[in-house]
């Protein structure tokens, strides 16, 4: 250990403890101080550590959690950082006040896309996971392919890691790469040639930029795909969805592998979350049927992306969303509700929000009023943009709240003529109704 | 009556990146209060464009890997794309459509990338930089105000015959120079503006419809487009 490496610990170490201890909280700042010292301080840090390393735009924070709870299964030793450190001081801090390991521990990692090359930079993996790759947040990284790369130069300095990729996403499968390979993917339906929607992004073939068509799709651009020009197609799948039982808001069933599982959460995007902690699970060894017990279990903390809460006599779910993909996800598994609801939608084009708000016209409202939703809420900083969509989709006036004023939420949300409300909030704008909330004492203060 | 208008959305399955189909589903909105129903067909790599069934067309931005692809397409289609312009066909062509439209662009790896030069621009790339944020301009003939949100890295310049869209009066606009955002040539427009513009921008959006409404019915009276105003703030709640 150089002087340098000690000497930034331990300052990283004891500016957590003062966060910790004085502050209630520990934050990036112990990273951040630590690497100003020794900005190879990851090397040293993690040198004893088998790491995993989670990417992609959507679906990292879950399937970080559901994999670490696989794992557990068969590790006890498991070091993961909390949602939101995803960037190269976040994680230096993860690894500062992480309790002394007694054996070869493991470090299950969210990297955010761009972080992956600081990370591999000073630390090998043992393996990749590639979530997915959909538009989000354009104004901070560009374009899909963009993204990809990003990614890929930092994979390239751990070339005999494993990645363990979503075999549907026709990007993953776009370069050869001197990594092994392994490739997860849903598999439960009939083929049946079928082209994806007009508006859905990367739909080129890599090979010779034809319009890729599907045996079958699961949303966006994802699903058995293949090019009619060139014979470009899905790879091989090693862990497959074979059969998809029951889907609710709030509950999945679903076979792995010819694995029963149940999942205490819904929408189908969860179910790859849940894939991909498979695919790792099996890959570290971890039986199917353990992997099974460790997914059905009801954990409030891994799934609390999807918060609820009452507001009178109102059921509130509140779900944030971020980018096209995501809300139509939201939208699709909100219509698997059989009890009546109602709707409503905040929007924020702060810098965490994505300034360009553009996107809300990629997504599916207008599947919202074949929905038979009574009452639609509009609402945030931009509830002229939110408003206009709904109306645009289809929603009428007489249906349409229109709420600029977060703090009037409670009282709109109790006037709704349904049991269970479903709010779907930008990251700020979710930010801003929980600290109403919190004021109000109808949740805890802190975010999620 | 009703009226039906046959749009034509342009490699909409390619140039799709940032909400631009919300313009069609602004002007279906919009049409609706005139008994109009706007149809759409996707028109993308290998079909035909027929320039004499369409009363508007839609051309929106992409990302360069898709836009290098559409721009080799396109070439097949230059000449009933450029007739469609030259006889007054209303065009709304948003940031890489816009550019295509003109001459040529710089992608992003330097090379020149071809456009159909129906209009007299063209662009140029900036070395690691994209213009990036909300703008606001003014239309010098209707002395109305456009707001939208502007995303790229091509600096356009306009030819003799083109007038801009706008003037920008916060923001980068065409290049971040000559004060010039947007371009209009005939019934063509052209814009950086996502947001969608249309969607953001109801004037500029029932100026278009107009256009092509009374194009395809000149006997047909669409006045009451102009008393129709969409009250964004009509359903706000102030009793809580």
């Amino acid at each position: 250990m150089s002087i340098n490496s000690t000497l930034a610990t331990w300052t990283g170490k004891s500016a957590y403890w003062f966060l910790h201890t004085f502050r209630g909280g520990g934050s990036s700042l112990p990273g951040k101080l630590a690497l100003k010292l020794d900005p190879a301080i990851l090397k040293h840090l993690a040198k004893n550590y088998d790491v995993i390393v989670i990417t992609g735009t959507n679906g990292k924070t879950l399937t970080t959690a559901l994999t670490v709870k696989v794992l557990h299964e068969q590790y006890p030793d498991i070091l993961t950082n909390p949602s939101g450190s995803n960037m190269k001081q976040g994680i230096v801090t993860t690894f500062l006040t992480a309790p002394k390991a007694h054996h070869k521990p493991l470090a299950v990692l969210e990297v955010d896309e761009a972080n992956v090359i600081m990370v591999t930079k000073y630390i090998t993996p043992k393996a990749f996971v590639f979530t997915n790759i959909f538009r989000d947040q354009m104004d901070r990284y560009g374009e899909i392919y963009t993204t990809y790369q990003k990614i890929l130069d930092g994979v390239a300095l751990a070339p005999e890691a494993t990645i363990i990729a979503n075999g549907d996403l026709p990007l993953f499968h776009s370069k050869n790469l001197p990594n092994p390979m392994l490739f997860y993917g849903f598999d439960y339906q009939a083929d049946h040639d079928q082209q994806a929607p007009a508006n859905t992004d990367g739909l080129l073939c890599p090979n010779c930029q034809h319009i890729l068509r599907y045996h079958s799709r699961t949303y966006s651009n994802m699903g058995k795909y293949f090019c009619p020009n060139c014979g470009f197609e899905r790879p091989q799948l090693t862990w497959k969805l074979n059969a998809l039982t029951s889907m609710t808001p709030t509950s999945s069933d679903f076979e792995i592998n010819g694995q029963a599982m149940h999942l205490n959460i819904g929408g189908q995007y969860n179910i790859y979350n849940a894939l991909a902690a498979f695919a790792v699970g099996r890959f570290m060894d971890v039986p199917a049927k353990q992997i099974a017990h460790a997914l059905s279990a009801n954990d409030e903390q891994v799934f609390g992306r999807q918060e609820t809460f009452h507001v009178g006599d109102k059921d509130v779910t509140l779900i944030l969303v971020k980018n096209p993909v995501g809300l139509n996800q939201v939208i699709q598994t909100i219509s698997t509700d059989e009890r009546p609801f109602s709707f409503a939608a905040l929007l924020n084009a702060n810098y965490a929000d994505g300034i360009d708000t553009s996107w809300i016209w990629d997504g599916d409202f207008e599947k919202l009023p074949e929905m038979n939703i009574p009452a639609f809420i509009s609402g945030g900083e931009r509830y002229r943009d939110i408003t206009f969509r709904l109306k645009v989709a289809g929603v009428t006036p007489e249906q349409l709240t229109v709420i600029p004023d977060l703090t009037n939420m409670t009282a709109a949300i109790q006037n709704l003529p349904t049991k269970q409300v479903y709010v779907v909030a930008t990251y700020t704008a979710m930010l801003q109704l929980r600290k109403q909330l919190a004021s109000q004492g109808i949740i805890n203060g802190g975010m999620a | 009556m009703t009226y039906t208008l046959h749009a034509a959305h342009l490699y909409g399955d390619l140039m799709n990146t940032y909400g631009d189909i919300g313009n069609i589903l602004a002007m279906g909105y919009y049409a609706k209060a005139v008994n109009a129903t706007i149809d759409v067909d996707l028109v993308s790599l290998d079909d035909p464009f027929d320039p004499d069934k369409y009363d508007f067309v839609l051309f929106g931005g992409g990302q360069d890997y898709e836009q290098s692809i559409v721009s080799k397409d396109l070439q097949t289609k230059k000449a009933p794309l450029t007739r469609y312009i030259e006889d007054g066909g209303p065009f709304l062509a948003i940031c890489g459509g816009f550019q295509m439209l003109g001459h040529y662009y710089i992608g992003a790896n330097g090379e020149k990338i071809a456009g159909i030069g129906a209009l007299d621009h063209y662009t140029l790339s900036q070395d690691n930089n994209r213009f990036i944020g909300n703008i606001t301009i003014k239309n010098a003939e209707t002395g109305q105000t456009y707001y939208g949100f502007e995303n790229h890295n091509g600096m356009t310049f306009l030819g003799d015959g083109e007038r801009p869209l706008g003037d920008v009066l916060q923001g980068h606009g065409n290049n971040g120079k000559d004060g010039s955002e947007g371009v209009i040539y005939k019934n063509t427009f052209g814009s950086y503006f996502h947001g969608p513009i249309l969607a953001r921008n109801e004037a500029l959006a029932k100026r278009i419809l107009k256009i092509a409404l009374n194009r395809k019915y000149p006997d047909a009276d669409f006045s009451a487009l102009d008393q129709l105003t969409e009250d964004l703030t009509k359903n706000v709640d102030v009793k809580a």
